[in-house]
C-alpha cells in the first residue's frame, strides 16, 4: 500500500532559487533601478520629497501604461528564461534521470517546478514594485484600487505567461526548439494571417494591405499591447494662484478583464502542460518534439510554413517580383518546392538525421500537393476578396489617399455619407475594370496614380479597417475609354473631397478657427527675373479665401491631379498661396490657440482665385503667377532649351542646352488630335 | 524482494526489454549481466521510476514502483551517468538529497568523509571521474536505502577504492540487509560479490539463478583420451578445444553427471575445473549466438 505523496518539495524549490539566483535577481535589480531613476530624477528637480509632484490618479495612470504596454512585452521574454530554468532539466537525459528517480512524483515536481518558476517571474515584479510605491508614496501618494488593479494585472500576466511557457516546454525536448516553439505559440496567429493575406496580395489586385488580426487574441502579446489603454477623465479647475489646470477625474485601464481571461487560458495551458508531462516519456530528452502525436502537426506545419513564407521568396527572388498580380503557376511551383524543402528539414530535425529521404515519399507528396491545391485555392479567391466593396451603410469613415502621376495627391478622411457613397462608386468602378486597369494585364508606356483606402466599420475600433489600394495606369487612351479612370479623376476635383482635402486640418465640431492672415509664394517678377513673396493682409486673405471656396464648389481645385506630360506645367502654377489660422480646440481649452496653414497650389483652373489675386493686386503685370511651363520658358530663355540624353545601352550621359531658337518637340506635348485647352493658351 | 513480471518497454517500436521476468531476492546482492544493448540499464532505468515499463509489473517488496514516492524513498539508485548539478558541491549535493530522503543520515556522511577523502566543498564538476564516483556513492550510502540499484557503479575507480567500496555495500548487505542490484560487464568483480546473477540478452533474461547453482550447472573438464583420439561425437559439449592431448570440454551438467559420461570412453585422464562467471556468460551467450568471432581482419 502506498504512503504518503507530497505535491510540493522545499528542497526542490529551495534549490531551483538558489541555483537560478543571477537570473530573477539580475532582473530585479535591473527592474528597480527605474524607480530608483525616478527618485533621482525628483530628488534633482526638487529640493524636498514631501512636495507633491503627481497625485495618486497620475501615478495610477504611470501604473497601468506599465501594464498595458511594457509588461506583455517583458513578461513574454522573462517568462521564457524562467521557464528555461524551471523545467530546463527536461531537456537532459542525466538530470531527466535524477529528477526522476527521486522520491518525489512527478505531480510533486511538476507543482513545485511551476511554483518555482513562477517565484522567478514575481520575484523582480514585486522588487520594483515595491519601489515603485516607495517612490509614488513619497511624491504623490499610492491610490488603493489602481495599485490593486496593477497588482492583479501584473500577476495575471505573468501567470499566463509562465504557464504558456510551461505548456510549451512540454512539447519539445531541446532547449533551441523550445524558443522557437515559444514565440511561434506566441505570434503563429498572427503570422498565418499573415501568410496567408501576403499571398492573397500577391494575387488580387488592390488587395495590398489586408491584414486583419482576425485572430490576433491567439496572438496576446500583440493583442494585450493593442487593447489594454489607459482611459483617463480630467476637469479644469483654477488652482490657488488663479491658474486654469487640468487635474484627472478617474483612470481606468481600458479592457483590462483581458487580462483575466488571459489568466483562466493560463490555468488551460497549465492544465495541458500537466497531461503532456504525464504522458511525457523520459527518454524523450533532446527530441525536437516530445510529444508523439505533435510530430506529424510539427512535420507538416512546417511545411506549410515554408511553402508560403519559402514560396514568396522564391517567387521574387526568381519571378517577376514586383508585380501585383502573381501566375498562379509559377507560384504553386515556388510553393511546392520551398513546402518540400520545409518537409525534408522538419523530418531531419525530427528524426535527428539527414537519412529521412527513404520512405517519406508519401508525405512529400502529400506537401506538394497541398502546396499546389492551397495556392491555386488561394488564387481562385474563393471569398471574392479581389471584388469585394463594401456597402454604404457598413461605412462609417473613408480615409482616402489618392495621388496623381505629378506627385501631388489628395489625402482626406470623409465621414459625410454623400461623399462615402461618392468614394464607393470609384471603387466599384474600379473593381467592374479591374481587368483593364491591373498593372500587369496592361501593356502599353503609361503613367500610375495611386488610389488607397481604408475603410472603417467604426473609426474607433482600427480591427474594423479594410484597406485597399490600387496602382492605376494612366494614360490618354485609358483616360478616355476608362469610366473607373474618369470616375477617379472626377472624385479629385469633387468639391467634398477638396473641402476636406484643404480645410479639414482647421474645421470640426469643437474646433475654433479664424483666419490670421497668409502670403503668396514663388511669384515672378518679370523686371527682376526674380521670385517674391507678398505677404497677404487679413482683408485680402479673406477674399481669397472666399475666392477658394467658390473654386472649391466649382471644382477648380484637383482639376490639375491626373494631367499627362507636358499638361500639367502648363496648367499648374509654381507659386503658392498659403493662408494662416487661429485654431482653439474647444474640447481641449488648456492646450490654447496654435497657429495653423493652409497651403494652396493653384492651376489655371482656379479662376475665381486667381481673379481675386488680380483684384487685390497681389499679381499684377510685372509681378505675375506663372505655370511651371512658363516659368521654365523664362529661366531658360538665356540659356536655351535644356535636354538630357541617357543611353542605357551604353551608358552614355549628357545634358545641357539646346539653342533658345532651336525647333524641338515640345509641342508634341499636346496629343494628335487634342484640343488645346483654351485656358492653357492664357 | 523486487520482482519483475513480463516488462516490456520499446523505444521507437524496438523492444529494449522483450518480457524481462526476474526476481531479487531481499538482502541479496544480484549481479545482472549481459552483453551491450541487452537491456540492462533501461531494466534500471524503469526500477527507478525514470522509465515507465509498457506491458508488465515491476514492484519492489510488493508495490509498483512507478510513480510511488514512498517507496523510491527507500531506494538509492547510482546511474553510469550520475548527475549532479553543474555548480554544486558534495555538500550541496548532500543537501538536496536530505531533503528528499528521509533516511539520509547526517552521521553516516559524516563518518564516510573519512573513508572518501575528497573535498566536499569542491564542485562536482572540478573532480575526477573515479572522484564524482566516490561522491555519488557517499551520498547514496549516507540515504540509507533498503534497496541499491547501481548501473556500472566501480566504472573508474581504482582498485583500491573498488575493493572500499564494495567493502561498504557489503557491509550495508550484512548490517541492514540491503538488497543491491547491480549492472556490470566487470565478471571477475560480480563473481566476488554477487550471491545472484541473471543474464540479459535481447531484452530476455537468458538465465537466473544463484551463482553457486550457476557453477554446479556448468562443468569444465579437462580430458585426455585414450590413443590421443577425439571428443566423441555423441558426447553432448557446449564448447571444445585442444591444446596437446588435453581436450577442454564445457558442459551444461553437473560436474559428477559429466565424469559419469566420460567414463563411458575410458579416458586417461579426466578433471573438473570450476567456471568463472566470465566463462559462464561467454559459453552460455555463445548459444544464443553470441560468440567470440574469429575475424581476420
Amino acid at each position: 500500500m502506498r504512503s504518503k505523496t507530497s505535491y510540493f518539495n522545499g528542497t526542490l524549490f529551495r534549490k531551483n532559487l538558489a541555483r537560478f539566483w543571477p537570473l530573477w535577481g539580475g532582473a530585479s535589480l535591473i527592474g528597480a533601478l527605474f524607480p530608483l531613476a525616478f527618485l533621482t530624477i525628483l530628488i534633482r528637480e526638487h529640493s524636498f520629497l514631501g512636495e507633491p509632484m503627481n497625485d495618486p490618479l497620475s501615478i495610477t495612470a504611470g501604473y497601468y501604461s506599465v501594464v498595458a504596454w511594457i509588461i506583455p512585452i517583458l513578461s513574454l521574454l522573462y517568462a521564457a528564461l524562467c521557464a528555461l530554468a524551471a523545467w530546463g532539466w527536461l531537456y537532459n537525459p542525466r538530470s531527466v534521470g535524477m529528477y526522476h528517480s527521486l522520491p518525489i512524483t512527478r505531480k510533486g515536481l511538476f507543482l513545485t517546478d511551476f511554483l518555482s518558476g513562477m517565484a522567478m517571474m514575481l520575484i523582480p515584479y514585486a522588487v520594483t514594485g515595491g519601489l515603485a510605491i516607495l517612490v509614488s508614496a513619497a511624491v504623490g501618494g499610492v491610490e488603493p484600487v489602481g495599485l490593486a488593479v496593477t497588482i492583479l494585472a501584473v500577476a495575471g500576466q505573468s501567470f499566463f505567461y509562465f504557464a504558456s511557457a510551461t505548456a510549451v516546454v512540454f512539447i519539445t525536448g531541446n532547449p533551441f526548439a523550445f524558443a522557437g516553439f515559444y514565440f511561434i505559440f506566441h505570434f503563429i496567429a498572427a503570422g498565418a494571417e499573415w501568410m496567408v493575406t501576403r499571398l492573397m496580395t500577391m494575387f488580387y489586385f488592390g488587395v495590398e494591405r489586408s491584414y486583419q488580426g482576425v485572430a490576433e487574441f491567439l496572438s496576446p502579446t500583440m493583442y494585450l499591447t493593442r487593447k489594454l489603454n489607459v482611459d483617463t477623465t480630467s476637469r479644469q479647475i483654477v488652482n490657488s494662484e488663479g491658474w486654469e489646470e487640468t487635474v484627472l477625474e478617474s483612470v481606468t485601464l481600458a479592457n483590462g478583464w483581458l487580462i483575466a481571461v488571459y489568466a483562466l487560458a493560463g490555468a488551460a495551458l497549465l492544465a495541458f502542460a500537466w497531461g503532456l508531462y504525464r504522458r511525457r516519456r523520459s527518454e524523450s530528452a533532446g527530441d525536437v518534439v516530445a510529444v508523439g502525436w505533435m510530430k506529424p502537426v510539427f512535420r507538416y506545419g512546417v511545411a506549410l510554413c515554408a511553402a508560403f513564407t519559402g514560396g514568396m521568396a522564391l517567387y521574387d527572388l526568381f519571378c517577376e517580383s514586383g508585380r501585383t498580380t502573381a501566375a498562379a503557376l509559377p507560384m504553386a511551383v515556388c510553393m511546392a518546392v520551398a513546402g518540400l524543402i520545409g518537409y525534408y528539414i522538419a523530418s531531419m530535425l525530427l528524426a535527428k538525421s539527414l537519412r529521412v529521404f527513404r520512405g517519406t515519399w508519401k508525405g512529400a507528396l502529400a506537401t506538394v500537393l497541398a502546396s499546389i491545391v492551397l495556392c491555386f485555392g488561394v488564387a481562385a479567391d474563393p471569398f471574392g476578396m479581389e471584388r469585394w466593396t463594401p456597402q454604404a451603410e457598413q461605412v462609417q469613415q473613408v480615409r482616402l489617399w489618392l495621388r496623381g502621376w505629378n506627385g501631388r495627391g489628395v489625402t482626406v478622411v470623409l465621414e459625410d455619407p454623400a461623399a462615402i457613397r461618392q468614394v464607393l462608386e470609384v471603387h466599384r468602378a474600379i473593381v467592374a475594370e479591374r481587368e483593364t486597369l491591373d498593372r500587369d494585364r496592361f501593356e502599353g508606356e503609361t503613367h500610375y496614380a495611386y488610389f488607397d483606402l481604408d475603410y472603417y466599420e467604426d473609426p474607433e475600433d482600427f480591427s474594423g479597417r479594410v484597406n485597399r489600394s490600387y496602382n492605376l495606369p494612366c494614360n490618354d487612351i485609358l483616360m478616355d475609354k476608362s469610366e473607373a479612370l474618369q470616375k477617379l479623376a472626377a472624385l479629385a476635383s469633387d468639391p467634398l473631397i477638396q473641402e476636406a482635402n484643404i480645410f479639414d486640418q482647421i474645421s470640426g465640431e469643437n474646433v475654433e478657427t479664424r483666419l490670421t492672415g497668409g502670403y503668396a509664394s514663388n511669384l515672378y517678377n518679370l523686371e527682376t527675373k526674380d521670385r517674391e513673396q507678398m505677404d497677404l493682409t487679413l482683408e485680402q486673405a479673406k477674399a481669397l479665401e472666399d475666392a477658394v471656396r467658390r473654386d472649391i464648389q466649382a471644382g477648380h481645385f484637383g482639376r490639375t491631379l491626373f494631367m499627362l506630360d507636358g499638361r500639367y506645367e502648363k496648367a499648374a502654377y509654381s507659386g503658392d498661396l498659403d493662408l494662416y489660422y487661429s485654431v482653439t480646440y474647444l474640447d481641449r481649452p488648456q492646450t490654447g490657440s496654435h497657429s495653423c496653414s493652409v497651403s494652396l497650389s493653384l492651376s489655371v483652373y482656379c479662376t475665381e482665385t486667381l481673379k481675386a489675386l488680380e483684384d487685390l493686386g497681389v499679381v499684377n503685370e510685372t509681378r505675375r503667377l506663372l505655370t511651371y511651363a512658363e516659368r521654365d520658358a523664362l529661366e531658360n530663355e538665356e540659356k536655351g532649351i535644356p535636354y538630357t540624353y541617357d543611353d542605357p545601352y551604353s551608358g552614355y550621359y549628357d545634358e545641357g542646352f539646346y539653342p533658345a531658337d532651336t525647333v524641338y518637340p515640345g509641342d508634341a506635348y499636346v496629343y494628335p488630335g487634342e484640343e488645346v485647352d483654351a485656358a492653357l493658351l492664357h | 524482494m523486487i520482482q519483475i513480471q513480463n516488462a516490456v518497454k520499446r523505444f521507437d517500436g524496438f523492444a529494449a526489454l522483450d518480457g524481462v521476468s526476474l526476481s531479487v531476492p531481499a538482502g541479496s546482492v544480484y549481479g545482472l549481466v549481459g552483453p551491450n544493448g541487452a537491456g540492462k540499464s533501461t531494466l534500471i532505468r524503469c526500477l527507478t521510476g525514470i522509465y515507465r515499463q509498457d506491458e508488465g509489473a515491476l514492484t519492489i517488496d510488493g508495490e509498483p514502483v512507478w510513480e510511488n514516492e514512498a517507496l523510491k524513498a527507500r531506494v538509492a539508485a547510482i546511474a553510469d551517468d550520475w548527475y549532479y548539478f553543474p555548480q554544486a558541491s558534495i555538500r550541496d549535493m548532500a543537501r538536496f538529497y536530505r531533503g528528499f530522503y528521509p533516511n539520509f543520515s547526517a552521521e553516516r556522511y559524516e563518518k564516510l568523509k573519512e573513508v572518501f577523502e575528497i573535498d566536499e566543498r569542491r564542485p562536482l564538476r572540478r573532480l575526477s571521474k573515479g572522484m564524482q564516483k566516490q561522491a555519488a556513492f557517499w551520498l547514496a550510502l549516507s540515504a540509507m536505502p533498503d534497496y541499491l540499484i547501481l548501473d556500472e557503479p566501480v566504472d573508474g575507480l581504482d582498485p583500491v577504492m573498488r575493493r572500499q567500496v564494495w567493502s561498504l555495500v557489503l557491509g550495508d548487505v550484512a548490517q541492514r540487509g540491503t538488497t543491491v542490484l547491480v549492472s556490470s560487464h566487470n565478471l571477475r568483480e560480480l563473481e566476488d560479490v554477487c550471491d545472484h546473477v541473471g543474464i540479459l540478452d535481447h531484452g530476455k533474461v537468458l538465465l537466473e539463478r544463484s551463482l553457486a547453482q550457476l557453477q554446479d550447472n556448468m562443468v569444465k573438464l579437462q580430458v585426455v583420451f585414450k590413443d590421443g583420439g577425439g571428443v566423441p561425437e555423441d558426447l553432448e559439449v557446449l564448447h571444445a578445444s585442444k591444446v596437446g592431448r588435453i581436450h577442454t570440454l564445457i558442459m551444461r551438467m553437473g560436474a559428477a553427471e559429466a565424469q559419469n559420461r566420460l567414463a563411458v570412453y575410458e579416458p586417461m585422464l579426466v578433471d573438473a575445473v570450476p567456471l568463472t562467471l566470465e566463462e559462464i556468460f561467454i559459453y552460455e551467450l555463445g548459444g544464443a549466438d553470441y560468440a567470440v568471432k574469429d575475424i581476420v581482419l
